[in-house]
């Protein structure tokens, strides 16, 4: 028996809904004489449908039908949503596991009221000639929060809608999000993160490793979008310029050890191999992408891509036919390999121990700190103006006296520098092989769009974004056996979530 | 100035990898058309690039001596050999269209090496439907072999795919469940009774993983002290996870590793780093990778004390020929040699000792041979019980994946018990029969060959 209730609530129901929604009005329609009033209703015979095709299925559609009534009768709306929440509620009742109940509402009747929001919002507000701009994400982020307990207020009372709804609906779906699915991840013995008193000290502990190696993420993406907003274009030699920082600070250390016999700590390796990708950096755009900006090049994004793409295949070729495959990683910048943090009050442990990692909350600071001296740098020295003025506009740039092709040159250089650094900054932590900036490459390109397009505080919000989703994914997931397997894609989630609400990226702007 | 930078731009990139090779003597009067014999490897990430940069190496190495000895014969005819070399970069889809690629444009008359389970498992379908022979010497998931006799998803038994019921694949390296029954009695012997497993998310660490499982619960060990986790191959970040197991009640007796490549350097040296293992309470397995130390040392600085096991007998029984092989490769690449790369460099022998026993270019003859093979190279002696010539393993109640199997690779587990080891100085520790040091497992902190 409790089988078809499920198949009801999952298949049938929502089938009859889309029936009685989309086909209820037009079935209506082409009565003579009815054509205004029906027109008038057409929206309350599409809800009316809906709800009767969920509740009763093809009863309600056929007696629509048959009888073809001017207006919806009288608490037809309410009776129909009262039964489709009876079932449902009976369908959860029912289920042998709670997890069922709540995985059901996470893919399934979440997401269809969402759709069935976004869908008969705007037309309502519409209808009543209102303001219907945020419509249709109110729709949907109050049909997923809490369907018809949103839904219907929104139908009655159709009250005016601001920006400030969508915010604090989009947190009410936040936190419906993370309360259902806490309520499940409590079956299951391996997840530590949520509603259990004591796992505080653990889910700090996600939250320090999501943040520290966020600020490291942020560190490798801000190159990248310093060029595209000053150049206007994507460079895909970015990942290399990054391992060959790395490289840089290896060799460096090498030399030292096996030439003069000196241990050098690797806080060193940093500005030789920001020189060296700034030098490398500054001559490849002064040879090869500045003909681009004097139109000596047709089909200049084309001509980008390719020159980039392959500059950066010869450099990977280069190092990987000069160094080997053999992965490498430098010694610590601190002789401490982790140390512990206990937070206590009247000699009562609050949170603890928190476990730092040496190396990676030193390279996390001084990925911090590299970003602020950068965003300092931009607004407070004449040639980070002069970056951003032509960032702006390049031709007003040049009648202010700032040449923008020295610009360009200078932009492709400290993009190539900030890889460069933040290659050096990790090779105490990550091996390195000479690949190893396809890897990252693409998270780069994540952290930069969801940031927004040329905005360094952009990709400093946007790595710590991605690194906290990686890492909470990761750590908080239930039914742990796959959740690191699936760390990129919970970065990948909330950039979606990102570009659909705000397509520009959250700092979105094509200037500095 | 732009044609001219896009110009030394491409002759660089296009001189760099090398896509063929063939190193041929003078006085062997060799036809005017070479042999090739196709292999696959991961050149590029997300696959192991490391193990594939060794393995071409070792590819072009076989490819020299075979031609050194005037290459393969057919019809009195001496035959240069040339190695086809395709990138796979790990992924299935890709090497299905290299591996066909090599077919029908190249012209492969047979295929030697290939690397990683996912690739063998995704290419032996197109190698058996092309009458190609196939040698792997690394993909490892037991079905590579066990689908010669029985279905494997929606492919049939191979033997059944012919009408003359001839199987073109065949495997040197160890199947999976090899591997995982000498770590698990291993483990067994040392009492362990719960145990964490993180293995990579593909057709190598999920069976492979769960094999293990398997095999620990029926060695007595409760389901539930036995979780696996699975990881992403190419990840970096491994802190979300080790922090989860950290926060256990209770820390694993053992923590195994199931990863290939450099993955598995970056995930065993976070997992010191941690303080998650080795340590008194906790057991830390690595990858066979640990065996190329001078890389495992300088990319895992706490990794003292980790055991591993290697596939290949012990370095002390290391015929000549793997020992020139060893030195070469130490000169090369500054790391012992992988048994895998051994077993390509037989792979490649093998396969060209069938062609001219064969005397015969055509596939299904190859493969008859290489049933037949009896042969001595690098790691022992070549031979295949259980072929279309012979029977099948299940009549002698033997898994279906002893099919078309060499039945000796030898596991050890090894263990390191000085910071800086070369990897045939640390200590066998698993079978007894090849204990070095009179014992299973050498004590965290403690030194066997101290005074």
């Amino acid at each position: 028996m409790m089988d078809w209730w499920i198949v009801w609530l999952l298949l049938a129901g929502p089938i009859w809904a889309l029936i009685g929604g989309v086909y209820i009005p037009r079935l209506l329609e082409p009565e003579e004489g009815h054509a205004s009033e029906l027109h008038e209703g057409d929206a309350s015979y599409r809800l009316g449908g809906a709800a009767g095709g969920f509740a009763l299925g093809p009863l309600a559609i056929g007696y629509l039908y048959w009888r073809r009534p001017v207006r919806m009768p009288r608490g037809w709306l309410t009776t129909s949503m009262l039964l489709g929440v009876l079932l449902a509620s009976i369908v959860a009742f029912n289920l042998p596991d709670i997890r069922l109940a709540v995985l059901l509402w996470l893919l399934l009747a979440g997401p269809a009221w969402a759709i069935f929001g976004a869908y008969i919002t705007p037309r309502r507000y519409r209808q009543l000639g209102l303001d219907d701009t945020q419509a249709l994400m109110i729709g949907a982020l109050g049909g997923f929060a809490a369907g018809p307990l949103v839904l219907a207020p929104l139908w009655y009372e159709a009250p005016k809608l601001s920006a400030r709804w969508s915010s604090w609906l989009a947190l009410l779906s936040g936190w419906q999000l993370i309360a259902l699915y806490s309520f499940y991840a409590r079956s299951f013995d391996d997840t530590f993160c949520f509603l259990y008193p004591g796992n505080v000290t653990y889910v700090s502990q996600q939250l320090i490793n999501g943040i520290n190696i966020g600020l490291i993420y942020a560190l490798m993406a801000v190159g990248l979008t310093l060029i595209y907003s000053v150049q206007g274009v994507v460079s895909f030699t970015h990942a290399q310029f990054y391992m060959l920082g790395g490289y840089c600070s290896y060799w460096l250390l090498e030399i030292g050890a096996n030439s003069f016999g000196i241990t050098i700590n690797p806080l060193f390796g940093i500005p030789v191999a920001a020189v060296v990708t700034f030098i490398i950096g500054a001559v490849f755009e002064r040879l090869l992408l500045r003909p681009m900006h004097l139109g000596k090049v047709e089909r200049i994004h084309e001509y980008a891509i390719l020159i980039t793409f392959g500059f950066g295949f010869f450099l990977e070729s280069l190092v990987l036919s000069t160094q080997g495959p053999l992965p490498v990683k430098v010694g610590r910048y601190l002789d401490v390999r982790r140390f512990e943090l206990v937070l206590t009050a009247d000699r009562d442990r609050i949170i603890g121990p928190l476990r730092f990692l040496g190396d990676r909350t030193f390279t996390a600071l001084i990925g911090l700190l590299l970003i602020l001296a950068l965003m300092y740098f931009f607004r407070r020295t004449w040639t980070g103006r002069a970056l951003r003025a032509v960032s702006m506009d390049k031709q007003a740039a040049a009648v202010a006296g700032i040449n923008p092709l020295n610009m360009n040159t200078l932009a492709f250089g400290l993009g190539a520098m900030l890889a460069g650094i933040s290659g050096a900054a990790l090779i105490p932590i990550f091996n390195f092989v000479p690949w190893i900036g396809q890897i990252n490459a693409g998270r780069a390109y994540i952290i930069v769009v969801l940031g927004g397009l040329g905005s360094i505080p952009g990709a400093l919000i946007g790595g710590v974004i991605v690194g906290l989703m990686e890492t909470m994914g990761s750590g908080c997931l239930a039914g742990g056996d796959r959740a690191a397997a699936y760390k990129d894609v919970y970065g990948l989630l909330i950039f979606a979530l990102v570009l659909l609400i705000k397509p520009t990226g959250l700092f979105g702007r094509e200037r500095l | 100035m732009i044609k001219k930078g896009m110009l030394l731009l491409l002759l660089l990139a296009l001189s760099l990898p090398g896509l063929s090779f063939v190193g041929a003597q003078d006085d062997c009067n060799f036809a005017e058309e070479t042999l090739k014999i196709g292999t696959l490897m991961p050149l590029s990430a997300p696959g192991a690039v490391l193990s594939g940069e060794q393995m071409r190496w070792i590819i072009l190495e076989a490819v020299e001596d075979i031609n050194e000895a005037c290459g393969v014969t057919v019809d009195g005819q001496n035959w240069a050999v040339e190695a086809i070399i395709g990138d796979s970069e790990g992924l299935p889809e890709r090497s299905q269209a290299v591996a066909e690629r090599m077919i029908f444009e190249d012209g492969v008359v047979a295929m030697a090496g290939v690397f990683h389970s996912a690739v063998g498992l995704a290419t032996m379908g197109v190698m058996q439907a092309n009458a190609i022979p196939t040698v792997f010497s690394e993909p490892w998931n037991d079905n590579v072999t066990a689908n010669g006799i029985q279905p494997y998803g929606n492919a049939g038994a191979r033997v059944e795919s012919n009408e003359e019921g001839i199987d073109y694949i065949f495997r040197i390296s160890p199947a999976s469940s090899m591997t995982s029954k000498a770590s698990v009695d291993w483990l067994l012997y040392l009492g362990v009774d719960d145990v964490v497993i993180v293995a990579e998310n593909t057709d190598y660490g999920v069976p492979a993983a769960d094999k293990d499982k398997e095999l620990l619960i029926a060695g007595g060990l409760d389901e539930d002290n036995v979780d696996i986790f699975h990881i992403e191959l190419g990840q970096e970040d491994f802190l979300p996870l080790i922090d989860r197991i950290l926060a256990r009640p209770t820390p694993p007796d053992a923590i195994k590793t199931q990863i290939t490549g450099e993955t598995a350097l970056n995930f065993t040296n976070q997992m010191t780093e941690a303080g998650l293992a080795p340590n008194e309470d906790t057991i830390c397995i690595t990858n066979q990778n640990a065996y190329q130390a001078d890389a495992y040392w300088s990319t895992v600085p706490d990794g003292n004390y980790c055991a591993f096991f290697r596939v290949g007998i012990v370095p002390a029984l290391l015929t000549p020929v793997a020992q020139a092989l060893n030195d070469d490769h130490y000169a090369e690449f500054g790391a012992d040699i992988a048994s895998f790369a051994l077993a390509t460099y037989d792979a490649v022998w093998l396969v060209t000792d069938a062609i001219t026993r064969a005397n015969s270019l055509d596939g299904a003859t190859i493969a008859l041979e290489i049933e037949r093979s009896d042969v001595e190279l690098s790691q022992g002696r070549y031979h295949f019980p259980y072929t279309t010539q012979t029977k099948s393993p299940l009549e002698d109640g033997l898994p279906a994946w002893m099919w078309h199997q060499w039945p000796d690779p030898a596991v050890t587990m090894m263990q390191f018990f000085r910071t800086g080891q070369r990897g045939p100085e640390a200590a066998v520790i698993w079978p007894p029969a090849y204990w070095t040091h009179d014992t299973a497992y050498i004590e965290y902190g403690t030194d066997p060959e101290a005074e």
